[in-house]
């Protein structure tokens, strides 16, 4: 099994996880230009994988700008929490800051849950892919 | 208060949207870029993950706001961010990609109904010639898929070159105030 191969699977029980624990819908990793990696959804939620990791790289750098605009320092997550629904984009440590960590969750789902599981499995997704995955960008 | 304008660009990766915002733009502007990643990093190093920004003054005075959006369709939902309160938009070609026609077809069939209740108009950019041909196999596309816009030459690193661009683009608007002026003469 190559390594490539061993990370994906990882990451996937990751994700598993992740939803088992907080009572998300999706969760998905994508790069910081908007394609998804590894995706893992409960119940359709009716958007494709590709548009879900766009908008979880859109927010994450209209994130790091603001941060930026204000001296505040790196990004750590977005939240977003709507009546029917919540989206985290949090970011996953590594050398290029390649990669995000995108999770939905219901209304019914609680926000310090969804939030504390998403940046917990970051943390994990972080160690987990150390090596150069396909879609990590060229250096 | 002072008057202002919105614009946006569209169009493929790498057609110039970001390059031309900035070229514009006498404020710093402000931009999402991030490093590209698989097809797309063979052609170039970043690209815009959310949009640019950057503004205008106008000779009456007047800013127009410039926007440049994403060029995949994935993100086609940062759209809803320029909506509001929009004059124009300007759709850029990349001459010198091969895959110049596929990549306005793909642009034209994202955003159509945006393109059917606002003027804008085709700026075929990175042209080396006057793109003769080029901008006629717009023209057919624009004729098979029953549109109309102007289709222009333009550098998007040179301000002046550009600037045409907003002069038909106001002449598009007033030429659409005319005829829902005479629209509603007539109903
Ligand atoms: N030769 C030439 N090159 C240009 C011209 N305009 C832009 N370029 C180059 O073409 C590339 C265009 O890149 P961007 O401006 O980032 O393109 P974009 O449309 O914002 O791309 P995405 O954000 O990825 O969708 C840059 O490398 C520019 O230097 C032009 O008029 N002539
Ligand atoms: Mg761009």
């Amino acid at each position: 099994m190559t390594a490539q191969v061993s990370t994906r699977i990882r990451s996937m029980a990751a994700l598993e996880e992740l939803l088992e624990r907080s009572g998300a819908n999706a969760a998905i990793i994508a790069s910081r230009d908007g394609r998804p990696f590894a995706e893992k959804t409960r119940e359709r939620i009716g958007v494709e994988s590709g548009r879900l990791a766009a908008m979880a790289s859109s927010l994450a750098a209209l994130g790091d700008g603001v941060l930026r605009e204000l001296s505040s320092g790196a990004l750590d997550h977005v939240l977003i929490e709507g009546s029917g629904g919540k989206f985290v984009v949090c970011r996953i440590p590594g050398p290029h800051n390649a990669l995000v960590l995108a999770v939905h969750a219901g209304a019914s789902a609680r926000l310090g849950l969804v939030l504390g599981q998403a940046k917990a499995c970051a943390q994990t997704l972080g160690t987990l892919i150390t090596v150069r995955t396909e879609t990590a960008p060229r250096s | 208060m002072v008057e202002s304008y919105k614009v946006v660009f569209i169009g493929e990766p790498g057609a110039g949207k970001t390059t031309c915002v900035a070229a514009l733009s006498d404020i710093e502007p402000i931009t999402t870029e991030v490093p590209a990643s698989g097809e797309l990093a063979l052609m170039k190093d970043t690209t815009t993950v959310a949009f640019d920004y950057g503004e205008m003054a106008l000779e009456g005075g007047e800013r127009l706001l410039l926007y440049g959006l994403p060029g995949q369709e994935r993100f086609s939902f940062m759209f809803e961010v320029v909506r509001h309160g929009l004059l124009g938009i300007i759709v850029l070609v990349d001459a010198s990609s091969a895959h110049a026609l596929d990549g306005l077809r793909e642009t034209l069939k994202t955003y159509a109904k945006e393109l059917e209740h606002l003027p804008w108009l085709i700026a075929v950019n990175k042209a080396r010639d006057s793109a003769d041909s080029l901008r006629r196999a717009c023209q057919t596309l624009l004729f098979q898929s029953r549109l109309i816009a102007p289709i222009v030459t333009v550098d998007a690193r040179k301000r002046e070159s550009i600037a045409h661009m907003f002069e038909i683009l106001f002449t598009l608007l007033e030429y659409g105030d005319e005829r829902s002026r005479e629209q509603e003469l007539l109903a």
